[in-house]
């Protein structure tokens, strides 16, 4: 495994062979989208959860929701 | 059948599944990202003539050919919301829209940085491949703003549902736009079983399991985005309620 690693140090990994201002944008770039794409939905949830939470607490159960509809924009 | 149809659309049964089955996904999908990612980094030869970046090519071609799947899944999902108006459709599919936008941008970014080092340009207006793929990234950011321009839901759902449709002549321009036209992108090259070629299993294994990464990670994010969605259309439903309530 270790002898099949097309580099011999560090420094020559980092370097990738005169093309890392071109290979590392790109690998970061995927990590956005990797990132951004797995963060977002959990941190959405999270609000989404915490808004009806708060509704439920200020109007009892579902009243609230309906009563207000409009405050579901802040969920967006 | 029909009675499994109809449970499959109901948003409850979605999202309890879906809880279910989440773990299942998200691992393999840590395990076959992580391993694509290493051996496109560390394993892939260098290119005789293109060197390193070889490790390109591995995201390039795994995002390029996944983000062609995102206008048949949003027409297939809007036909069901046209014929059977089962909402759970329209919801993968408003979700779909922006994750398509992602992978046609990071296609065309990605695709734009090699193409600085392989061809010396980053842009090529002359090339089909190219445009069409340009194509598809507006055409993505058409049908989200048509959803947020639209306040009525199933008027949304019904437009963006027949945008889909139509979009997908684009994926069949995308794919065979280099059989078609003279164009500087180079067409799909068929894939060798020697090692010493540059295009063999040491390569097009990483981008196979790269490409399985990636259908993981759109099953994943798509799934995360819809849940979301059902809590927020469905937060008057009784089961919704329960659930925030027994989460505090």
């Amino acid at each position: 495994m270790i002898e099949a690693i097309q580099f011999s140090s560090f420094s020559e990994f980092l370097a990738m062979g005169g093309y890392a201002d071109k290979v590392w944008p790109v690998y970061f770039l995927f990590a956005v989208l990797i990132a951004v794409n797995l963060i977002a939905p959990n941190l959405k949830r999270k609000r989404i959860l915490k808004d009806l939470k708060r509704r439920a607490v200020l109007g009892g159960n579902g009243a609230s929701a309906q009563a207000n509809p409009d405050s579901s924009t802040e969920v967006q | 059948m029909w009675l499994w149809f109809s449970k499959l659309g109901s948003p409850k049964w979605f999202y309890e599944l879906s809880s279910k089955w989440l773990p299942w996904l998200v691992w393999p999908l840590a395990i076959v990202l992580s391993t694509a990612v290493i051996w496109a980094l560390l394993y892939v030869p260098a290119d005789y003539q293109q060197g390193d970046t070889s490790r390109i090519l591995v995201v390039h071609v795994a995002v390029a050919a996944t983000s062609l799947s995102f206008f048949p899944l949003m027409a297939v999902a809007g036909t069901i919301t046209l014929v059977w108006k089962m909402k759970l459709a329209d919801m993968v599919a408003k979700n779909a829209a922006p994750l398509g936008a992602w992978f046609s941008f990071l296609t065309l970014a990605t695709g734009s940085i090699w193409g600085s080092a392989s061809w010396g340009t980053w842009w090529e207006w002359s090339d089909a491949r190219l445009v069409s793929m340009l194509f598809q990234l507006f055409l993505l950011l058409g049908v989200i703003s048509l959803r947020s321009a639209l306040e009525d839901t199933d008027k949304a759902a019904s437009a963006c549902a027949l945008l889909s449709i139509v979009g997908c002549i684009n994926v069949v321009i995308i794919k065979y736009s280099v059989e078609w036209w003279n164009v500087l992108h180079q067409p799909s090259t068929p894939l060798s079983a020697t090692a010493d070629n540059p295009n063999g299993p040491d390569f097009w294994g990483a981008v196979v399991l790269m490409v399985l990464a990636m259908y993981l990670f759109i099953a994943v994010s798509l799934i995360l985005s819809t849940r979301n969605e059902i809590l927020q259309r469905e937060r008057r439903s009784q089961w919704v309620q329960a659930l925030v309530t027994k989460a505090n």
